[in-house]
């Protein structure tokens, strides 16, 4: 009994260092202007965060609820924080003139007081913190990957003022948001009680408003106000449902819904909303503007926002609703939208030469696909969702690094201005290479996933098509980009680049995580996925010297790990041997000079060849797709909530 | 264990010596197509042999990383074949041999490698999804993707896939890269794209994307021998006719652009799949 206490007093201690103790480095380091302390709160905040988090490991499942934090009660401050939250984004709403937000506010104001003062009952008490392992690998992804992407912002913010040249750095307020941000999403994850969640929720939203408006300019604003409208749409959503639960249960208790099938009485509208909530979250088509107007920020936002915060509030809350909507129309529905939103995605992608706003889309694609999972309710569309949200989360992270990396070093985020980038940076070149690889090769994680996802959806024509489609264009426009990087000239021996230390640590860890984590994907599956079903669902795979296998389909991971390591072992020491061999200026069908890419062609005169990928913007632009998208995505939306009606 | 170790072998030793049988035999065909004789049924490996033994020079070291990363991908994903594992996987690691091709031509200035790299995109785009496809329906009829459980199942699946075995015509035209659909690269340097995607591979680099390609030839065929596994005769004839009309369609057909190959390809690979599909749904 005692060593039960005294676990429970550990784990109340980590979920501390977890939620609060961001909230309080966030604090002190926008407090002590001093670039030093700055660079020390960030780093022993993140060291701690994903210290406990690894600490939580043994320690799932647990639950428990606080009574006080420094002596208040904590249900009172996170009212307070509430609706304190909800003045300012009205605040906001008047500040920059937008009628949607102020309305959205008041809306979500009148509906909080009439929750919280009039419907829930004084003793009406639920669990607040709850942790399964779902919940832990979200912990882990928000705290390790968000970690980094805040030590890298170190060194990256350092610069970007620098460049920019300006009088008073700004870099406190940075910080500010980018460590409360990693606190809120901790939060939200940990949350059971419903009320807490939807508060995080709206920190969350908040924080990617300052973030996305960082820089002050007119676009910034106006990409912070589109951001802060869109997602107030979906706390709106949000608190219309919490409403409908609250009347329906007399419960806001995520782990009761969860367990509740609308078989059992649940509203079904509710988990709509919910859904709802969530594609906006996830930046869902027709709500993919905020996402793409986020890249006016800093890079490290972006990485953070595509990665492990923001977006990913919308694949865990579809994930953890998912027992309940099983075998529902619902359902079917979200697994038709997310299937979609791949497919479009994907096409919308190929059109753009701008990378950022290809991984932009890709993170939109994937989260689609993890969506159609989730909708495809089975147990191997559940595993495919858990396994490409920890994939996509360290992949999405490091490329976003990347290319934030060679923005600040080229100037232009343009796929065209990183022709024969290996030249110049051939250790940046090589991890963005090494992660588009494992965006899209066997036997890495996202494509364990993939695979699982392709397995899974064959029994719904409508989704496998999609995927099939979808998956085709992804492998197009990542291939794509991947050999631009790696084009002529040749550099001669490899040398690699200067950068801050804490770049390359955060570059390094986040590529060797992804490796390891592929490698280890059978145990990842059995260790944390298996426990995170919950017993909803019966474990589909089996393990068996790391391979996974069920009745249908088998992927030896572990033994392809070993063939491609000796595959790629084998042609890097080709790579070696042939840099010994004669290097030829490339076939120009006319008389080369000496000057790379030029030939002597007719009349005598110098012609420079030159070569530029294939867009297609004809057939895959924005001005072509978008429309269209937009309102498939909105026919399937309406579908989705009109059929919970 | 031995059985697996003597599949493997089979796979990395015989397959490629098939694939290039086969290679020499379409050439005799060709050749009488267009009333020549034609070389003998082994030229593919004078052709090699002599590639091989030529001096190294590349463009761009990458592109030696690429050609042999082109020939692993393809020789694993014939010895999964071998070992009947799953087949999506299979597809799946064959397109990483065909993303490294492009790549490896991508890492050359040339216009030429660089268009050939991007229309063989194209082509990648026009035949993955139909692929999948086919397998999605090989699995609806015998409910798996495992090959030794397709192999054994007691019914030809031509004549439930009818449709599904057209649209593995159509990808399986695309991925051998002939007429209509050798955008890419053709088998005659002295067109308007030169050798495409190959142009810049020279040498013992190029010989290496040869024996990948004899490895894909053996996978294609393969997969073709799915739809009557019932019998090694059935077996045998359904491979053979279906090469011995690509040989056809390769010599009766001009080249075409990737705008109608991905119109036309989607469209009627597409609309072949879900009439087929939807017979096994509503089954």
């Amino acid at each position: 009994m005692v060593t039960n206490e005294w676990n429970i007093v550990i784990v109340e201690e980590l979920v501390f260092v977890l939620i609060v103790l961001p909230f309080l480095a966030a604090i002190c380091s926008y407090l002590i202007r001093s670039g030093a302390v700055r660079s020390f709160i960030v780093l022993a905040t993140g060291s701690l965060m994903a210290a406990s988090a690894l600490l939580l490991i043994p320690r799932v499942p647990f639950a428990f609820s606080p009574k006080a934090l420094f002596g208040v009660g904590v249900h009172d401050i996170i009212l307070a924080a509430d609706f304190f939250l909800l003045f300012l984004i009205l605040y906001f709403g008047f500040k920059h003139h937008s009628l949607v937000i102020k309305i959205l506010a008041l809306f979500q104001i009148v509906l909080m007081a009439y929750l919280e003062f009039f419907l829930i009952r004084d003793d009406a008490a639920f669990l607040t913190i709850y942790c399964d392992n779902l919940t832990l690998i979200m912990v882990l992804i928000i705290s390790i990957v968000g970690s980094i992407i805040c030590v890298q912002a170190i060194p990256y913010m350092k610069n970007y003022e620098e460049h920019l040249d300006l009088k008073k750095s700004r870099q406190h307020r940075f910080f500010f948001v980018m460590i409360l941000f990693l606190g809120a999403m901790n939060g939200l994850v940990l949350s059971n009680d419903m009320v807490f969640f939807y508060f995080f929720f709206e920190v969350t939203t908040l924080c990617s408003f300052l973030l996305i408006a960082h820089d002050g300019t007119e676009t910034a604003i106006k990409n912070a106000v589109r951001a802060l409208w869109m997602n107030s749409l979906g706390g709106a959503a949000f608190i219309v449902a919490l409403v409908l639960i609250y009347k329906e249960m007399g419960a806001l208790d995520m782990q009761r819904i969860v367990h509740t099938s609308p078989a059992a009485g649940l509203c079904l509208l509710a988990l709509a909303l919910l859904c709802f909530a969530a594609f906006t979250k996830a930046a869902q088509f027709p709500f993919q503007g905020w996402l793409l107007g986020a890249m006016v920020a800093p890079t490290p936002v972006s990485a953070l926002l595509h990665s492990s915060t923001m977006v990913k509030v919308g694949v865990y809350l579809v994930l953890r609703l998912a027992p309940a909507m099983n075998g529902t129309f619902l359902s079917q529905c979200v697994a038709l939208f997310g299937g979609f939103t791949f497919l479009a995605a994907a096409a919308l992608a190929v059109g753009q030469s701008n990378g950022k706003k290809v991984l932009a889309y890709s993170t939109i694609s994937n989260l689609g696909l993890i969506f159609a999972c989730a909708g495809l309710n089975i147990p191997e569309a559940i595993t495919a969702a858990i396994l490409l949200v920890i994939f996509h989360a360290v992949i999405k992270a490091l490329l976003f690094l990347c290319v934030g990396t060679i923005e600040q070093h080229i100037e232009s985020r343009d796929i065209e201005d990183m022709r024969g980038l290996y030249a110049q940076m051939p250790l940046t070149a090589l991890t963005t290479v090494m992660g588009v690889i494992m965006m899209i090769m066997p036997p890495f994680g996202v494509l364990l996933g993939k695979w699982m996802a392709m397995e899974a959806a064959a029994r719904n024509l409508y989704v496998i098509i999609m995927i099939a489609l979808g998956s085709a264009l992804t492998v197009m426009y990542w291939a794509r980009w991947a050999g631009t990087l790696m084009s002529d000239p040749f550099a001669g021996r490899f040398r690699p680049e200067r950068q801050p230390l804490l770049t390359w640590a955060a570059l390094a860890s986040l590529c060797a995580g992804g490796g390891v984590l592929s490698i280890a994907a059978p145990w990842l599956y059995s260790r944390m996925i298996i426990p995170a079903l919950n017993g909803n669902y019966v474990p589909p795979y089996t393990v068996h010297v790391g391979i996974l296998e069920n009745s249908f389909g088998v992927f030896p991971v572990l033994p392809l790990c070993l063939v491609a390591a000796l595959g790629f072992v084998i042609s890097i020491w080709a790579v070696r041997r042939a840099a010994r061999a004669r290097i030829i200026a490339p076939y120009l069908s006319g008389l080369q000079t000496a000057e790379p890419g030029v030939f002597r062609g007719p009349m005598n005169r110098l012609v420079k060849a030159e070569a530029r990928n294939y867009y297609l913007s004809s057939i895959f632009g924005e001005e072509r797709l978008t429309t269209w998208i937009n309102l498939g995505a909105a026919v399937l939306l309406t579908l989705l909530v009109g059929g919970a009606l | 264990m031995i059985n697996t170790c003597a599949l493997i072998l089979a796979g990395l030793v015989a397959a490629p010596l098939a694939g290039g049988l086969v290679n020499g035999l379409d050439r005799i065909l060709t050749a009488r197509f267009q009333a020549r004789v034609g070389p003998p049924v082994v030229q593919p490996f004078y052709d090699v042999v002599k590639l091989l033994g030529k001096e190294k020079t590349v463009v761009n070291v990458w592109q030696a990383f690429c050609a042999y990363c082109y020939l692993a991908a393809t020789a694993i994903s014939v010895v999964l074949f071998f070992l009947q594992s799953d087949l999506l996987l299979i597809l799946f690691i064959q397109a990483v041999g065909a993303v490294f091709l492009v790549i490896g031509a991508l890492s050359s200035t040339s216009p030429y490698s660089q268009v050939g790299a991007q229309r063989e995109l194209l082509q990648i785009l026009s035949y993955e999804p139909l692929l999948v496809l086919v397998t999605v329906g090989i699995y609806l009829e015998t409910g798996s993707f495992k090959i030794g459980q397709v192999y054994a199942w007691d019914e030809p699946l031509l004549l439930k896939l009818p449709f599904l075995f057209v649209v593995l015509g159509y990808a399986l035209t695309i991925k051998l890269r002939k007429s209509p659909f050798d955008l890419s690269t053709s088998h005659h340097g002295h067109q308007e794209l030169v050798k495409g995607l190959l142009t810049d591979y020279s040498g013992p680099f190029l010989a290496l994307t040869e024996i990948g390609h004899w490895f894909e030839v053996v996978l294609i065929l393969g997969l073709c021998s799915l739809f009557w596994a019932t019998s090694w005769i059935g077996m045998i004839i359904i491979v053979a006719t279906t090469y011995f009309l690509e040989i056809v369609i390769d010599n009766v057909s001009a080249r075409m652009n990737w705008r109608w190959m991905l119109g036309y390809v989607w469209a009627m690979g597409l609309t072949l799949s879900v009439v087929n599909l939807v017979w096994l749904y509503v089954r």
